[in-house]
């Protein structure tokens, strides 16, 4: 992680804000900062995404392959996810120094997935036991402001919905096996569903109290944070998976507290995702975007 | 500006990718049209004002657009040279490229024309006619639509760089551009959108000046038959085919149409040794000889035999409508030929029916018109030259003026409700019987390139006059002093090997054998060579010769003419008198060869004890131990086989045939043989031991065995028994087949063994293993071919490879490439059989020829017994041919004879036909008369009628008095049926 340097005098400031409930940007402790979301922003890939959050920057493409199943799961398609901190956010990500942290989101990326209730692996199946889908999720980390997994997880789940797969028809050879036959057609595509698809919620936790989207001083500041992923299931949100990060622990109560909030701030935020994902398909059309936030 | 093209595409390995590939847009592109001020012009205008045409449907001066459809199905027009000031789209570029290569390639030679002011504007790339493909768009709706635009675009451009004033002040109407497409749908598009827009046909028909050009338009329906009923099943769609065939239900394979049987052919499928029988038209479905086609097989007890029924198609005319008649006649035929095979039940092969055409192979077709039975009508029958291909529909106004013509058509069509396929008149080659013209034919149906040398390639010969310079001394052993000496048939221009013997000191012989160095006048990788390698081999027609590299080089540089200082690449051996190689060694040199012999001239010193000069005495050496070696090769076990072989005395003025002799062999061809095979095998084993991956070698496999069945049974049939279990055991077996009272029956044995032969082929060493080297018929290891690159490519390579082995050339990258090597060796092999069959059809052209208007009783031979006639072998003419015995296409015929009880009745059991008490087995000599039936000027064929033995009834009265009996000969059996349809 990348650490900001700050005196004891900041961080007895930043404490104070949050007991106060107004936080130094003047955010409440239930607040999150103005985020930015573009899809569709590399053409290279078969979804992409962008995701700026006040100072936090990430970039996701997915990329498709044709995979055998797991003989374990032969119905299901597979994700993979990787992350690259690019030594552009800071210089401690130069060389190999990123890759703890990569490291740390990949697997609460993974956790967050791993359930077939959070994601449903099926619709990436093509032929039971013999063809699917296996997604590459490339996370881009080009600037680091913090609660990176809340972002991470955001872009994430927007490049998943932006993700376009070629109309795949099945024929049965002889001997059962299968060829697969693509349409000619780039336009006729299938779309993955995310309304499942979890998203991660940074509880931070500060003094005696417990903020979300925490700025890279904030957490500076943290002892402990719990990363909260929830799932939505039928309009209820799920907890898919939780993750401990900083050295400090958690009293019972308190971490019983940060779920609940986690997962009304997350059930929100879902909403918010889909609603503005929506608008922005709507805007944009089956066809190519014009390309107007990214690298412009 | 740019944009991006997007597309997923399926890996080898079954990956699917999406593909991102930019496409950037120009605002530089040049319309091309002289009238335009404002385009950036970067080259010459293509687009001119000058050529108008006079056209009734735009009665101004336009230019064309041509969509995709109209270039792919009307070529034909389009290379002709009437239309000009056309534009060409890379969209119909591409899309015609994508479709068919070799329409692609006729194509682009016209755009390359300057004289026909074809432009092709590059509209995918111009930033105003870029069409992005659409949501819910097919790709070719895409194109129409790019078409489309582009078209708005051109002529929203043109128009508005014509300035009302100046064309006010020069009286001229303004240019328009407008469209031709067969498409309706894009035609509708196009009209919504306010673009001139015409059918090819409608085009084509309102111009003036040019009426005779619409039997160029390729037709792809007759209205008379839209209401027909379908004669054929439908074809299944790609689709469909696609899913069966990767189903394993259907079976793919290029379909081969019967010579003799039009209803009947085969399908040649990997998984099928001997090919999958097609039989009845219904069954072959509109399939045209070389399709690729997909096959439906019968079950089991539906399969029958290939019938021994030669069958042609009756006469028909365009405006038949299918009777039933005929229909009544074709069943029975096939009613027959299953009543046939079912008796054989052994015989049986695997049966199918085609259900579907992969891909078509139509190329163009000669042939030429049938006579219409009815005036002035516009529908014409075509019967092409080639047995194989049915008749074709086409529709021409110039029938009287092509009706002795040979002429080229092509197919367009062949629609459910016709029972012809559907073509058009391309050109014509001249008329019918001139030797040109029928050489232009037999070139043209073997697809043997015969055009000019282009300028590129002549750019590559050598700079006249050639003198040998000092340092190509420098670089060659000199071989000027010795006494070489060329050995060929009288006439060779292109002399290609010389030899060479002399005494050594130690007692020993020195043998050479030069061969012209071709490879250092053609460099690799040049025009010239390219040429070369795309001809493969010189082609012989009787009179004429179609040469391989151009004439500077065949007859006179590479040719080691007498006299004359020329490079040659040697090899050379020291042998002893009783011909064991004791060493050899390749070299380039330079020799002057001291004589340019016939072999009959040589034949002529050799025998003449008086000449003791040098060649004389080089000349009997080498003849002594060329005796040697061939008696040395057959105890090996090489095959002497034999092919009725027959050379013309053509006029040298009218270029017809005068006289017919068999060829001679002489004491001397074996002698330049065995000499020449010594040196392929030397330089064979040679490369091959350096070259292990690339060396070019040829082999000829062993035949399988039941390729000897014909051959076998024959002799079982006479008393003799041919063993066929090795090279050796045959060619003693054949040694023994003699006949005291038939002296022609081991020639006819051999023939019979010739046809059992496999071809022999060119390869790479690398692509075989070391015992599938073996050259069957020479009974040799190793083989190649080496000394001929005058008039084979191949040996050209084997030259390259021995000249790097031996470090006198420069060795490069394409040389010892597997693949590429193998390529070439794939098309020298066709090329070698094309022009095989090319010389072939040529001395039958000859013998036609000769025949014309003579009558001639000659000895013959039953080569085989057919079911319904005997194959007769004629030895003076090495001709062979057929004695129907039986009319089965002609019933009336029929009925007579059996009347007068003539009825000949076939033996299964040892292949004989009995008519009373004469028996004609194979191999029986014979008497019959030939004489040219030109009823079918197209096939003029040799009619082989009996006169000896003499059945009555049957056979002709043999002649008394030549004259009388030429007035009243008895009509032909063809004659006879076509009185029978006058009636």
């Amino acid at each position: 992680m990348a650490y900001v340097a700050l005196s004891e005098a900041e961080k007895t400031f930043i404490l104070h804000g949050v007991e106060e409930d107004f936080r130094c940007d003047g955010r409440s402790r239930r607040d999150y900062r103005p985020m930015e979301l573009e899809t569709g922003v590399v053409s290279n890939a078969s979804g992409s995404a962008r995701l700026r959050l006040a100072n936090t920057d990430i970039l996701v493409g997915v990329k498709t392959e044709i995979d055998v199943p797991s003989p374990l799961a032969p119905e299901y398609g597979k994700l993979e996810f990787f992350v690259d901190c690019s030594a552009n956010a800071t210089p401690d990500f130069e060389g190999r120094g990123g890759s703890d942290l990569a490291q740390e989101l990949i697997l609460s990326l993974q956790n967050a997935y791993e359930s077939p209730q959070a994601f449903d692996y099926r619709s990436l199946c093509l032929i039971p036991g013999q063809q699917c889908w296996k997604l590459y999720i490339d996370i881009l980390v080009l600037e680091c402001g913090g609660n990176l997994h809340d972002a991470v997880s955001l872009a994430a789940k927007a490049a998943l919905f932006n993700t376009k797969l070629p109309r795949v028809t099945a024929t049965l050879l002889d001997a059962g096996i299968t060829d697969l036959i693509i349409s000619d057609n780039p336009y006729d595509c299938t779309r993955i569903g995310i309304e499942t698809a979890p998203l991660l919620v940074t509880v931070c936790k500060i003094g005696d109290y417990c903020l979300v989207d925490p700025t890279a001083e904030e957490e500076g500041c943290s002892t402990v944070s719990i990363v909260v992923s929830v799932s939505m299931r039928n309009g209820e949100p799920y907890l898919s998976g939780t993750h401990m990060t900083g050295g400090g622990s958690m009293h019972r109560d308190t971490m019983q507290n940060c779920l609940q909030l986690g997962l009304s701030i997350g059930e929100q935020l879902n909403t918010l995702l889909t609603k503005m994902l929506k608008q922005e398909q709507d805007r944009v059309g089956p066809k190519r975007p014009k390309t107007v936030g990214f690298l412009k | 500006m740019q944009t991006l093209r997007e597309f997923t595409r399926k890996t080898k390995r079954g990956n699917i990718l999406k593909i991102v590939r930019e496409h950037y847009l120009r605002d530089d592109i040049g319309c091309g049209s002289e009238l335009c001020r404002n385009c950036f012009q970067n080259e010459v205008y293509q687009l001119t004002s000058q050529h108008e045409i006079q056209c009734s449907l735009f009665k101004f001066p336009h230019y064309i657009v041509v969509d995709t459809n109209v270039v792919l199905d009307q070529i034909d027009v389009l290379e002709e040279d009437v239309l000009r000031n056309v534009i060409v789209l890379t969209t119909v570029l591409n899309e015609v490229k994508h479709k068919s290569s070799s329409i692609y390639k006729r194509f682009n030679e016209l755009v390359h024309d300057r004289t026909r002011h074809f432009y092709v504007f590059v509209n995918e790339h111009h930033k105003d006619t870029y069409a992005d493909r659409e949501p819910d768009e097919t790709a070719n709706d895409r194109n129409d639509r790019a078409i489309r635009i582009a078209t708005k675009w051109y002529d929203d451009h043109i128009r508005a760089s014509q300035s009302s004033k100046d064309l006010e002040r020069t009286g001229k109407t303004a240019t328009r551009v407008i469209l031709l497409t067969d498409d309706a749908g894009n035609r509708a598009k196009a009209e919504a959108d306010g673009i001139l827009v015409a059918s090819a046909a409608e085009y084509v028909k309102s111009l003036e000046d040019f009426p005779l050009l619409m039997d160029k338009l390729s037709h792809k329906s007759f209205d008379s038959e839209k209401q027909a009923l379908p004669q054929y099943p439908p074809h299944l769609s790609m689709k469909e085919l696609l899913e069966g065939l990767r189903q394993k239900k259907l079976l793919q394979g290029a379909f081969q149409a019967s010579r003799e049987n039009y209803l009947e052919g085969s399908v040649n499928v990997e998984s099928f040794e001997k090919g999958i029988l097609i039989q009845g038209r219904e069954a072959l479905n509109r399939a045209v000889d070389g399709d690729l086609v997909a096959v439906e097989l019968l079950p089991e007890s539906e399969w029958s035999a290939p019938s021994e029924i030669v069958l042609e198609e009756n006469n028909v005319y365009a405006d038949d409508v299918p009777s039933e008649e005929r229909a009544e006649q074709e069943k029975d035929m096939l009613q027959q030929v299953q009543a046939a095979s079912a008796a054989s039940a052994e015989e049986r092969s695997p049966t199918g029916r085609i259900v579907g055409i992969v891909r078509r192979k139509w190329r163009q077709y000669c042939g030429i018109l049938q006579p219409s039975l009815i005036e002035d009508t516009s529908r014409h029958i075509f019967v092409p030259a080639d047995r194989k291909i049915p008749r074709i529909r086409i529709e021409t106004r110039q029938a009287a003026k092509l009706q002795n013509q040979r002429i080229i058509v092509t197919i367009d069509t062949w629609p459910r409700n016709s029972r012809y396929p559907h073509g058009h008149f391309v050109r014509s080659l001249g008329p019918l019987g001139d030797m040109a013209t029928e050489n232009e034919v037999i070139l043209l149906e073997h697809d043997v390139p015969h055009c000019k040398f282009s300028e590129e390639v002549l750019s590559f010969l050598p700079k006249m006059p050639w003198t040998i310079k000092a340092e190509d001394y420098a670089k060659r052993v000199d071989l000027r002093d010795l006494y070489i000496c060329s050995v060929d048939p009288p006439g060779c221009t292109d002399i290609d090997d010389a030899l060479h013997c002399r005494q050594l000191p130690n007692g020993n012989l020195e043998v050479g054998v030069h061969i012209a160095d071709v490879s250092h006048f053609i460099r690799p990788g040049n025009a010239l060579d390219k040429e070369a390698a795309a001809r493969g081999t010189t082609v012989y027609l009787v009179g004429k010769r179609i040469d391989m590299v151009p004439e500077l080089l065949s007859s006179n540089l590479c040719s080691l003419v007498g006299g004359v200082e020329r490079f040659a690449f040697s090899c050379v051996w020291e042998v002893d008198h009783d011909a064991n190689v004791i060493s050899k060694r390749f070299h380039k040199s330079v020799i002057k060869s001291k004589r340019a012999m016939t072999y009959e001239e040589a034949q002529v010193l050799i025998d003449d004890p008086a000449d003791q000069g040098e060649i004389a005495k080089s000349l009997r050496n080498l003849n002594k131990l060329a005796k040697i070696l061939k008696k040395r090769r057959m105890d090996n076990g090489a095959l002497v086989l034999a092919s009725p072989e027959i050379r013309f005395q053509v006029d040298s003025e009218t270029h017809e045939p005068l006289e017919v002799e068999a060829k001679q062999m002489r004491e001397t061809n074996s002698m330049v043989e065995e000499f020449m095979l010594l040196a392929n095998i030397t330089v064979a084993e040679h490369i091959a031991a350096e070259f292990t991956e690339c060396a070019v070698l040829r082999r000829h496999p062993r035949p399988p065995p039941t390729n000897f069945d014909p051959l076998v049974k024959a002799a079982r049939y006479q008393g003799y028994q041919v063993d066929i279990e090795s090279g050796l055991e045959l060619a003693h077996s054949l040694d023994k087949c003699v006949k005291e009272d038939n002296p022609y029956f081991n020639t006819m044995i051999r023939i019979l063994t010739t046809r059992c032969m496999m071809q022999a082929v060119y390869f790479i060493s690398g692509s075989l293993q070391k015992e599938e080297y073996f050259h069957y018929g020479l009974a040799a290891p190793i083989y190649t071919h080496f000394t001929s690159p005058i008039r084979r490519y191949s040996d050209i390579m084997v030259h390259r490879l021995l000249a790097a082995s031996i470090g006198a050339d420069s060795t490069y990258a394409q040389l010892l490439e597997r693949k590429s090597n193998e390529e070439l060796c794939h098309n020298l092999n066709y090329r070698h059989k094309m022009a095989q069959y090319a010389g072939r059809a040529s001395v039958a052209l000859n013998t036609h020829l000769f025949f014309r208007g003579k009558e001639e009783d000659e000895e013959g031979y039953v080569l085989f017994v057919r079911k319904n006639a005997l194959q007769v072998l004629i030895p003076k003419y090495g001709l062979e041919g057929t004695l129907y015995l039986k009319s089965d296409k002609d019933g009336k015929d029929g009925l007579e004879r059996t009347k007068a009880q003539i009825i000949f009745t076939f033996n299964e059991e040892d292949h004989t036909q009995r008519c009373g008490n004469f028996v004609f087995h194979s191999f029986d000599p014979v008497t019959v008369r030939l004489s040219l039936d030109s009823s079918n000027v197209q096939h003029e064929k040799l009619v082989f009628r009996l006169v000896k033995p003499y059945i009555k009834g049957f056979s002709v009265e043999p002649k008394a008095g030549a004259d009388d009996k030429e007035s009243q000969a008895p009509p032909p059996t063809k004659k006879s049926k076509k009185d029978k349809k006058k009636k």
